[in-house]
């Protein structure tokens, strides 16, 4: 339905957009001839799916009249004859900013920006202005060569700044009044996750984008309700909101973030792609988005060095080999796209990279298909441009031949107005001439080079090449010594002319032609069958070919450490199968393992070796897109990692290797109520949207102390409240007193009968308050970063007295002074083994700090918050022995089975007790031990990580590194690039910014 | 063989039955070492010889324990600083490039609330370094144990730590690829370090009156102190040594050499001692292997490089207690232990000029050593018990154990 109506008001808008004469005073006299243009003999490409060999196509003002073979040509007629021409549509681009200009950002201020600086009634945030209309400010200029020169008619212009960005007008690149080269004023609108010229503090993150999007999205549709309020931007999205929406993307990864937005708010959305789409395809191909595809490959990386060649990572080179490919990827996938110029530098470019991808597969009806008819379908306006047919707008360029081999633009006429791009030339002067004068005698002369930049040599003499000019028939032949000039006339294989010599005397001269230049025998571009080089998930060291399967297997004779009431098995066998623990015990009898003859279960004996299920990180903030703290504001509740999880991270895998099943992924502790955590399984190779756990309850980080407090953010971060651990306390206070308003808002209009409630307006959806209705319901559960005692006890007064509790402290490195409290209030702890003295409120940690918790009945976990420690979390459980005397088995539940109880998955994973996912890891020794040695990690009985496999991995990574360079070392040129191996982000808990 | 220990009239103490591990790739399983006036006086296999215990002070029975020579941590900023958040405490970064007069012995605070907790669990000697610029200043051996800096000095000025500026230029930023370009700075760095050592080798040789940073050069070029040359990509290591080499100077240190292992030959013929950065890191970049931080140890010392361990890096102050505990990685990866235990103890203290007195259990060395219960590598067995820093035993106590008392009952 909703699709229906969009299309239905496209329609209206194409027709209303139909053009006229405005009356414009006239300096002069009204020059109002509009002549008939017809073009004869020429090879019209009508589009994609239909050609003419021999056709003619006649036009009058800015009208294709007629487009046919055979048909009869009007007396007034001015008649261009294209024989051996090839005639196409004009491209057409969405994806512009032609004719605007830039937004600049506003100078910066010493201190932070928290409020708009936008005077009038419009939207709180700077980022979102979808009042702007980029036909307020359309100008030609002289960008318009340029992209008459890419063979482009139309293109859909827009001010390229903003999450929300305002509207962008369709052009003719006419070069008329813009009112009538403008076609359609409003033709889109545009928007992206990127905030832009604005200085506003929200959002510094992704995720803070992703949430902004989603309430301005809430908040329009409340404000169409709404009487006591005015926005004029929410009023203008709204005027506008049947536009196709075209949204700017910035990583393959985005697909499915705009996906979900898409899939919850029932909007479609045409993408602005990236030009990788091929590294996660199956996953944009679900998304289903129409994609406006760049076409800038990266450029090719200099790899003269062997030492700094090694340094560039594999993903790039493998991005660099596939980028070509991309768009034959999408054709294949059966997606819809078309293609933009956006991003290329050198005009040349364009049409170069175009013929690489059609050269890699991409078939050139496909191509010109996703320039023309589908860009014109997609904004609605198929009726008048994407092909040559009857009454459609006169676009279209004449090449010399096909252009997707070698041909070149002759005239690319927009509106039924030429523009000549390349001279036609109609003579071809080349071959071999004797040259006769009253001093030389028949000289030998080639005139060789091409049709349109012809060069001289004359053999005889030196052989040296001469500069020579061709301008319709008059040749002129100089050297850049200046002592050689000549000039003449060509016709029908003579040149007659003139030449001086140095004492200033002219000579006449005749050339006459003995033979053509023997044209090179043209191998018909031949499509070589060029393989599309293999994609990895993700497309990078470790990456996987292909997908893995759960296995049934039996491990026999091993030390199994279960966190179950079996305690240590010192020889024990554990049987999964399905993804579950299916049995476990000391020597399973065959009929102990249920279906056991079904199961084609493989026996592994592991003697000497031990088995524990797999490590969970409660606090972790690897595989974070683009911000692990949405810092702008003191409460950001709305803000969910789960937003914005980065299943390309190579620390998943590298975890993994350290036998890390599970992590909790958490904001950081840049604010008192940050953002929602995600579940995952570190499912390495697959998306974010399979790495998450399915069916967990919520959860959500707050923080206190230092980070929140901005006190170690430098003297200019001194405005935002709070800056003590006094208001700290106040800003929970009004939130959950805020967030108890809410609730009864809107509990009292649930309450209202169905009628009332078509009479009353439904109160304003707010996410971050809908977040916190969850912590009261006990449908969301704390996380809270806290390191003194004073606000941890603090916190415990304000959750008692509003109703709620603290599921977790994590970090609570003063926890061992109020482990009573903790026990008390129920709230578990989180811990670091031994971290301290990094900041003023850590002077009072000490690495006994788990062990006392745990003794004093606390559910205890200790966790990595890092990248690296989180490799080893094995090593850092160690530690609880070493300092607190805990013992082996419970300090080994701090890392596995108490974290899992901190996360409410306890019945799920965390001991090895059948049932429960089979998400195992064997080690070589003791886990504790600091010569423990993962040798294979499991997660739901899939096999993630190998010892043996990850050696094989590396001499695969290593041969396809080896095997790239050298082809980039083939190629010639000296516009390579150097790459630098760039220095890893890593997110801890203060990290601030993503930039 | 019959030992008397109250010879002289001196404090002697005796420890019986330990597992010594010596320091310099030999081991004792069942040991006997007595102290003499700060000193070791004997160090021995004690089913070879006969003792009497009533010869001596102190007798400390110690079967089945660990013995150790004190770890020695390399390149660190432990005592020069204390909380990484709070810049007061900050005593290790000079303003400007060229600072070789710098010198950190001045600034060690022996009082830190951190040292004690490094040096329970066997670090007992740093090499305090300054960071910062190009050449950062000059670094000083300390022990972990002093009424003040003076007493605290094991030697002042060891040597002096030239930054090599990286080939490389960051642009852009993470997620976006900013400009590829190589660091224009560089060339124009490497030129100044060119003509700061073409100023100071003249001036070693001049009669100039005092210039406080070529005089703090002098040393370099006579022998008298290292040249910590601190570099990590193939090609500046190899630029770093080749350039420092021609100017004579006498010895050079690689620190960091993230890359060593790739420049192994080139290290051997310039006969190049290696601090390495510390071994609980990430690997390089993301197509090095998972363990490639792991194997590096033991990679170098197949191939005969003298290498000592450090912690540099992140938080490393408080987390250089964990030294031992990469050396034990490093073991499960590939580096035999005795090894392990001489990269913390005697291949430092030849590389910071300190073996004559320290580095090893052997008669006539500083009893500077200590006893775990368990493998001091090892997180689940590392248990010091006793420690003794020139002869004297220190107390085990720390802040963070005081507040484990105070608290673990309340």
């Amino acid at each position: 339905m909703k699709n229906l109506v969009k299309l239905l008001f496209l329609f209206l808008i194409s027709y209303y957009n139909s053009y006229g004469q405005e009356a414009f005073p006239v300096n002069g006299v009204d020059e109002n001839y509009k002549p008939t243009y017809a073009f004869i003999n020429a090879h019209i490409v009508i589009s994609g799916e239909k050609e003419i060999k021999n056709g003619t196509l006649i036009i009058r003002d800015r009208i294709i009249l007629e487009v046919d073979s055979n048909i009869a040509i009007p007396n007034d007629a001015i008649v261009y004859n294209l024989k051996g021409d090839y005639v196409y549509p004009s491209f057409i681009d969405l994806y512009s900013d032609y004719g605007l200009k830039k937004t600049e950002k506003e100078s910066s201020s010493y201190r932070p920006q928290y409020k708009s600086k936008k005077k009038g009634a419009y939207h709180w945030n700077q980022a979102i202005h979808p009042e702007i209309h980029a036909s307020h400010e359309f100008n030609h200029d002289k960008e318009r060569l340029k992209y008459l020169e890419m063979g482009f008619g139309s293109l859909l212009t827009h001010k390229q700044d903003g999450i929300f960005r305002g509207t962008g007008c369709l052009t003719l690149l006419a070069n008329n009044q813009e009112n009538d080269d403008i076609l359609m004023d409003k033709a889109a609108t545009f928007y992206s996750f990127k905030k832009g010229a604005s200085k506003q503090r929200y959002p510094t993150s992704l995720m803070g984008s992703i949430a902004l999007v989603k309430q301005t999205l809430l908040d329009a549709e409340w404000y169409e309700n709404t009487s006591n309020h005015s926005n004029i931007s929410l009023s203008e999205y709204n005027s506008n909101k049947y536009l196709p929406k075209i949204f700017e993307l910035k990583s393959h990864l985005d697909y499915s973030r705009l996906f979900k937005i898409s899939d919850e708010f029932e909007i479609d959305y045409i993408v602005k792609g990236i030009g990788n789409e091929f590294l996660r395809i199956d996953e944009i191909k679900k998304s289903g988005f129409p994609i406006i595809v760049p076409i800038a490959f990266p450029k090719a990386y200099d790899v003269s060095n062997p030492e700094e060649a090694m340094d560039i990572s594999l993903s790039k080179l493998k991005r660099w080999e596939t980028a070509p490919f991309n768009l034959r990827i999408l054709e294949e996938n059966k997606l819809t796209y078309t293609i933009t110029s956006s991003g290329i530098d050198k005009k040349s470019d364009f049409i170069k990279n175009l013929r690489i991808a059609v050269e890699k597969g991409l078939s050139q009806k496909d191509a010109l298909n996703a320039l023309t008819v589908t860009p014109a379908k997609l904004i609605g306006m198929s009726e008048k441009l994407g092909s040559l047919e009857k009454n459609k707008i006169a676009n279209f360029i004449i090449c010399s031949s096909n252009i997707f081999n070698d041909g070149i633009i002759y005239e690319n006429w927009t509106g039924g107005k030429k523009n000549t791009i390349n001279k036609k030339i109609k003579n071809d002067i080349r071959g071999y001439y004797t040259f006769n004068s009253n001093n030389f005698k028949d000289i030998l002369v080639e005139i060789k080079g091409s049709k349109e930049k012809p060069q001289t040599r004359i053999i005889k003499i030196d052989s040296s090449n001469l500069k020579t000019t061709l301008n319709e028939k008059r040749v002129v032949i100089y050297n850049d010594a200046g002592d050689f000039r000549c000039s003449g006339v060509y016709d029908e294989g003579t040149i007659k002319g003139r030449y001086q010599d140095r004492t200033g005397i002219l000579h006449e001269f005749i050339m006459t032609r003995d033979s053509s230049l023997r044209k090179k025998e043209r191998k018909e571009r031949i499509l070589k069958t060029t393989d599309v080089p293999d994609v990895w998930t993700p497309n990078k060291s470790n990456g996987l070919a292909k997908s893995l399967n759960k296995k049934s297997l039996l491990f026999k004779n091993a030390k199994l450490w279960t966190n179950e009431d079996l305690g240590i098995i010192n020889n024990g066998d554990i049987a999964i199968s399905n993804g579950k623990i299916i049995a476990i015990g000391e020597n399973l009898d065959t009929n102990q393992i249920p279906d056991f003859e079904k199961l084609d279960i493989q026996v592994i004996n592991l003697r000497g070796k031990h088995i524990t299920s797999g490590i969970i990180d409660e606090h972790s903030h690897i595989a974070i897109s683009k911000g692990v703290n949405e810092g702008s504001q003191a409460v950001t509740a709305e803000v969910s990692i789960a937003d914005v999880i980065n299943p390309d991270d190579h620390n998943i895998y590298r975890q993994i290797a350290g036998g890390v099943t599970c992590s909790q992924l958490l904001h950081g502790s840049a604010n008192p109520i940050g953002g929602q955590s995600a579940l995952i399984k570190l499912r390495w190779g697959k998306s974010a949207e399979e790495m998450k756990i399915k069916n967990t309850d919520g959860f959500i980080k707050f923080a206190l102390g230092e980070n929140v407090k901005q006190s170690n953010w430098g003297s200019f971060n001194t405005t935002r409240f709070p800056q003590t651990r006094m208001g700290v306390e106040q800003i929970f206070y009004d939130a959950f007193y805020r967030t108890k308003r809410y609730k009864e808002e809107w509990e009292n209009y649930n309450k209202l009968s169905l009628r009332k409630k078509r009479e009353t307006n439904p109160p304003r959806e707010n996410l971050e308050l809908n977040t916190l209705v969850e912590i009261l319901n006990g449908e969301r559960h704390i996380t809270c970063h806290s390191y003194v005692e004073s606000e941890i006890n603090m916190l415990m007064h304000v959750a008692d007295s509003m109703g709620f509790k603290i599921n977790t402290f994590t970090h609570i490195l003063e926890g061992y002074k109020i482990a009573k409290k903790l026990k008390q209030h129920g709230a578990g702890a989180s811990t670091f083994s031994d971290w301290w003295a990094y900041k003023f409120e850590v002077n009072d940690a000490i690495p006994y700090n788990a062990a006392i918790l745990n003794q004093a009945g606390v559910v205890t976990a200790i966790n990595s918050d890092d990248a690296e420690m989180g490799r080893r979390l094995n090593q850092e459980a160690a530690k609880a022995v070493k300092y607190g005397k805990t013992s082996e088995e419970d300090a080994w539940k701090m890392v596995t089975l108490n974290p899992a109880k901190l996360l409410h998955l306890d019945n799920r994973i965390g001991s090895l007790k059948v049932g429960k996912d089979a998400d195992i890891v064997i080690w070589s020794d003791n886990p504790l031990s600091i010569y423990a040695k993962v040798e294979q990690t499991y997660i739901d009985g899939e096999c993630y990580y190998d010892q043996k496999n990850n050696l094989s991995n590396q001499e695969r990574d290593r041969n396809e590194k080896i095997r790239i360079i050298n082809k980039l070392s083939n190629i010639k040129g000296n516009n390579k690039i150097k790459d630098r191996p760039r220095k890893e982000k890593l997110y801890h808990c203060d990290t601030i910014e993503h930039e | 063989m019959l030992l008397s220990g109250l010879a002289n009239g001196q404090r002697t103490t005796l420890l019986m039955g330990g597992i010594a591990h010596l320091g310099n790739g030999e081991k004792i399983d069942n040991s006997i070492i007595s102290i003499k006036e700060g000193k070791i006086d004997l160090v021995a296999d004690l089913s070879k010889i006969r003792i009497d215990p009533d010869a001596f002070d102190t007798i400390y029975k110690i079967y089945g324990k660990h013995v150790y020579p004190g770890f020695i941590l390399t390149n660190t900023k432990l005592g020069i600083t204390e909380i990484d958040q709070v810049r007061a405490t900050h005593d290790f970064r000079e303003v400007g490039d060229f600072n070789p007069n710098i010198s950190s012995q001045i600034a060690f605070n022996v009082q830190s609330k951190i040292i004690e907790t490094v040096r329970t669990n066997g670090v007992l000697i740093t090499q305090a370094t300054p960071q910062g610029g190009v050449i950062s200043g000059q670094s000083s051996v300390m022990y972990l144990s002093g009424w003040n800096w003076e007493d605290a000095t094991c030697k002042a000025n060891d040597g002096v730590h030239l930054r090599w500026p990286s080939s490389y230029y960051n642009t852009g930023w993470w997620a976006e690829q900013g400009k590829r370009e190589k660091n224009k700075e560089h060339n124009k760095k490497v030129n100044e370090i060119i003509g700061f050592f073409e100023k100071s080798l003249s001036y070693s040789k001049s009669n100039n009156t005092v210039d406080l940073k070529m005089e703090s050069m002098k040393g370099l070029f006579n022998g008298t102190k290292n040249l910590y040359l601190h570099a990590n990509y193939a090609n500046d290591i190899i630029d770093g040594i080749d350039i420092c080499k021609r100017f004579k100077i006498k010895k050079i240190v690689l620190v960091g050499g993230e890359d060593a292992h790739k420049v192994i030959n080139h290290l051997k013929e310039n006969n190049i001692d290696v601090i390495l950065n510390r071994v609980h890191r990430l690997p390089k970049n993301e197509d090095s292997s998972i363990d490639q931080p792991y194997i590096q140890a033991s990679i170098l010392h197949k191939n005969n490089i003298k290498f000592a361990f450090s912690y540099a890096g992140g938080m490393e102050a408080m987390g250089s207690r964990n030294l031992p505990f990469t050396a034990g990685t490093a073991v499960s990866y590939g580096l035999d232990y005795e090894n392990a235990i001489k990269s913390l103890t005697l291949n430092p203290a030849e590389i910071l000029g300190i073996d004559k007195t320290l580095g090893s259990i052997e008669q006539g060395k500083e009893a500077t050593f200590f006893i775990s219960e368990g493998d001091a590598l090892n997180t689940i067995k590392n248990n010091v018990q006793y420690i003794f820093i020139k002869g004297e035993e220190i107390n085990l106590e720390n802040h963070q154990s005081k507040l484990y008392k105070k608290y673990k009952d309340h």
